[in-house]
């Protein structure tokens, strides 16, 4: 295996976890429900997408590659509609949204 | 359409589990099931929703390179700014509800329009009706990603609006 390809892994695996764990802080400090699924998109988007890439890098043009391409395309329509799924779930059974300017637009939406 | 479909899961099952000599046809009878079990699946769906997926037309597959690029920009910003926002010392949010119009002609690119606001983070899409997306911000930053509309304008370019 080249080694520059594999510095360039290196860097995508290690800034893919890095986010992956900026996420999991995330969630733990920010305060209600809906603040802390914006935290888990960082994990979803960046993290498992930087890590994927790194090990495209590995991979080269092959069928691992189109696997992983794959894996990310699926992951990029679930988690989304998850995200979507538990959010609408909450707001529709009344959980109150912590707004920073009620009133405004938000009150009428419910 | 219907046979684009059929085409593209076909590639999928060969691609990932295929078999590589003819003589194991078990294998290539349980893909022949399961891709026209998937397939009839898309069918029901398809027809369920009053057939959205018209979307996809071979000249959007065209654009979708572009639109790529446009959303994997945009997601990496958003990234860098959400990851400020949880790594500042004190947590400072403003977060807002707003009304924002999706302009997209078909049901599949306001649905991708929602998706790519929910996968940005910073924004998340709360409901989709009569045209219009509730969309929660964290703080005024990631409101205005949503609100200059610039997001709105990648989805109608993909889907063969005005460029």
């Amino acid at each position: 295996m080249n080694g520059a390809l594999d510095i360039v892994t290196a860097v995508l695996l290690v800034a893919g976890g890095f986010f992956c764990v900026v996420g999991g802080i995330g969630l733990h400090r920010f305060s209600d429900f809906y603040q802390r699924t914006h935290a888990a998109s960082v994990t979803d988007t960046a993290g498992a997408g930087l890590m994927l890439l790194g090990l495209m890098v590995q991979g080269g043009l092959s069928m691992v590659t189109l696997k992983l391409v794959l894996v990310l395309a699926f992951l990029l329509f679930s988690s989304p509609a998850i995200a979507h799924a538990l959010v609408k779930a909450a707001h529709g059974h009344g959980l109150a949204l912590e707004l920073d300017d009620p009133g405004k637009d938000g009150d009428a939406a419910g | 359409m219907r046979l684009g479909v059929l085409a593209l899961l076909v590639a999928v099952w060969l691609s990932l589990s295929g078999p590589y000599t003819l003589h194991e046809w078990l294998i290539l009878a349980f893909g022949v099931v399961s891709v026209l079990f998937v397939w009839r699946l898309y069918l029901a769906l398809d027809r369920a929703a009053g057939g959205g997926s018209e979307f996809f037309r071979a000249s959007s597959w065209l654009r979708l390179p572009r639109f790529l690029v446009a959303f994997a920009l945009k997601v990496a910003a958003a990234n860098l700014h959400t990851t400020k926002l949880i790594l500042a010392p004190k947590i400072d949010l403003q977060p807002r509800l707003r009304r924002v119009p999706a302009s997209q002609k078909t049901s599949f690119g306001q649905v991708l329009y929602a998706n790519f606001i929910t996968l940005t983070p910073g924004t998340i899409t709360l409901d989709l009706r009569d045209d219009e997306l509730l969309v929660y911000a964290l703080d005024a930053e990631s409101e205005g990603d949503v609100m200059d509309g610039s997001m709105d304008r990648d989805v109608l370019r993909l889907e063969g609006g005005p460029d």
